[in-house]
Order: C-alpha cells, then structure tokens, then sequence
C-alpha cells in the first residue's frame, strides 16, 4: 500500500501548510463575490454618488441561473491560476531538492507516486470546488430566485472535471521541468491556447474540455443536457487518463537527479 | 458626510449578507499570521509579510501562502 503512504503524505502536507484551509476559503471568496456585487450594485452606485443628479436607469434583473454562471466563470479565471500556483511545485520541488529521489529510491513505482499526488490534490480542488459553488447557490437562492439543486449538482460535476484536467495539465508539466515558474507558465500557456483555440473553432472542437463551462451555461438555460456536454467531459477524463500515463513516463525516463 | 451615512446605514440594513464575506476575510489572516509566526523561514523579511497579511485583504494572506513560503522548506 505504498500508494496510500504517499497519498497520505500529501494530504498531511497540504494540510501543515494550510492548503485545506485557504484554497477552499479562496474560492468561497471568488465565487460568492459576483452574485453579491450584482445584487448590491444599484445601492453601490447611489452610495458612491456615480450618477449625475435626476438620472435614473433601472437595472435589469439578471436571471438566477445567469448570476449563478457569473460564479463560474470567476472561477474559471482566478481559479485555474490558484490551481496551477498551487500545483507548480509539487513533484518539480521534490525533484529540485532532493525529496523526489528518497522518496523513489524506496519501492515506490513511479505511477503510484503520481498519482497519489494528482489524487491528493483532486480532492482538495474537488472539496473547494464544491463549497465554493455551494456558497453560491445559496446566494443566489436567496437574493435572486431559484436555481435548482440538479442544475448545481451537475455544475459541480462537470466543473469540477474541467478543474480536474487543469490540475492534471499541472502535473504532467511538473514532471518536465525542475523549475516551478517554468511549469506555472507551461500550464498556463496551454490552459490560454486551449481555451482560445476551443472559443475560436468552438464548432469543429464540440467535444474540447475548454467548453466545458459554456456548454454548461447551455445546459442551465435550457434545463436538459446536451450531449455535447457529456463529449467535452469524456475527452478531459480520457485527456487526465493519459496525462497522467505520460507524466509516470517522463519521470521514469528522465534522470531523476 | 451624507455619502458616508448612506454607506453605514447600507452595511447596518445588510449585515446579515455581508457578515460571512467578512469572517471569511478574517480565518484568511489569521491563518495567514498563524503559519507566519510558526514557519522559521520566508521570502523575504516576516516583518514584512505581517505587514502585506494585515493591509491588504484577501490578497496579502493569498501572497503569502504562495510566494511566502519556500517551496524546499
């Protein structure tokens, strides 16, 4: 079970240093601070005194599937780049050091040694994730109007595969280079080139893992699943699968020193 | 004077809203300050940091937590 020592390890690590409490507060933060400066903003204005005097115009009301999208997306810009700040040095480090090479010198396969990894910190994104959006929907239960609890729980379930796959990304790219700033921007860079390439031929690429949040947006409005959807989820479990088999590959066959 | 009032008067009416983006705030520092006084070593002097957590919410602790820290530590 020398998996589950890892894994362990991880958990134990992220939680000294505080990874289990500030990466879900994080994102409790980005997410419910959308739906509350949409509520709030018509007061914000006339507190603020932005309007010239006599001038009214009145807000339009956003649906509540709308705003709750709005957590989303939040999610989606300073979300990724937490997940992959967090992740930029977690096998990259442990190479760098020195730690990598104690931990593999003992019967460690290498995959397991990933994964446990990967898995460790699926966990935490998937448990922020969660709260996070469910932070959201509260707030938007309650200051705009009804989100159905299937429509949040299928957000969660594929956003938290799109988060999945960015983590995963992270990785692979930790396995390439000891230096975390290098994998910060590799991951990053392809997370951007992805998302460009996906919204530019969004019609040739319907199954892209980048598409995910929009044909979630889809899904919300019209209240049923596209298979598009299931598409874009299947190719981010298929893409990790592989990820994943490619960075126990590359480590494997890079001198670990 | 009158703008502050309205501002005052807008967090009174909405406390009850607004109360858990705060403590939220809060748990950040203090968990920013905590990890700060136990970790012997950061990027930098901790003076500093102490400084960066407390002025600046949200993201001083989140600075911290990420840059702060050495990685090989």
């Amino acid at each position: 079970m020398q998996w589950l020592t890892v894994f362990n390890k991880e958990l134990l690590e992220s939680w000294r240093n505080f990874k289990w409490i500030w990466v879900p507060l994080v994102f409790i933060l980005l997410a419910i601070t959308d739906p509350l400066t949409t509520y709030y903003l018509p007061q914000i204005l006339e507190a603020t005194g932005g309007l010239p005097e006599g001038a009214t115009f009145e807000m339009p009301e956003p649906p509540p599937t709308e705003v709750f999208m709005m957590s989303v997306s939040q999610l989606n810009l300073i979300g990724v780049l937490i997940i992959a700040l967090i992740s930029m040095g977690t096998i990259s480090g442990e190479r760098k050091s020195g730690v990598a090479e104690l931990i593999l010198v003992k019967p460690i396969a290498y995959h397991s040694y990933v994964t446990a990894k990967w898995a460790a910190y699926t966990l935490l994104i998937w448990v922020s994730t969660f709260i996070a959006l469910l932070a959201s929907w509260y707030y938007v239960n309650l200051l705009f109007g009804e989100v159905s609890a299937g429509s949040f729980l299928r957000t969660v379930f594929f956003y938290g595969l799109w988060m999945t796959f960015i983590l995963t990304i992270s990785i692979f790219m930790n396995t390439f280079s000891k230096t975390a700033g290098l994998v910060l921007f590799f991951t990053i860079a392809l997370v951007i080139a992805l998302n460009l390439l996906s919204s530019v031929f969004a019609h040739v690429v319907e199954w892209s893992p980048a598409l995910i949040s929009s044909h979630l947006r889809n899904a919300l409005i019209s209240g049923e699943l596209p298979s598009a959807l299931w598409g874009s989820a299947g190719t981010a479990v298929l893409f990790s699968i592989i990820l994943l088999a490619a960075a126990a590959y590359t480590l494997k066959h890079k001198e670990i020193s | 004077m009158f703008m502050m009032q309205n501002a005052i008067q807008l967090l009174q009416d909405n406390l009850a809203i607004i109360a858990p983006l705060i403590v939220i705030q809060i748990i950040l520092m203090v968990a920013a300050l905590i990890s700060l006084i136990r970790t012997e070593e950061t990027n930098g002097p901790k003076w500093v940091w102490a400084l960066v957590i407390v002025i600046f919410n949200t993201l001083g602790p989140i600075a911290y937590f990420i840059f702060g820290r050495r990685l090989d530590a």
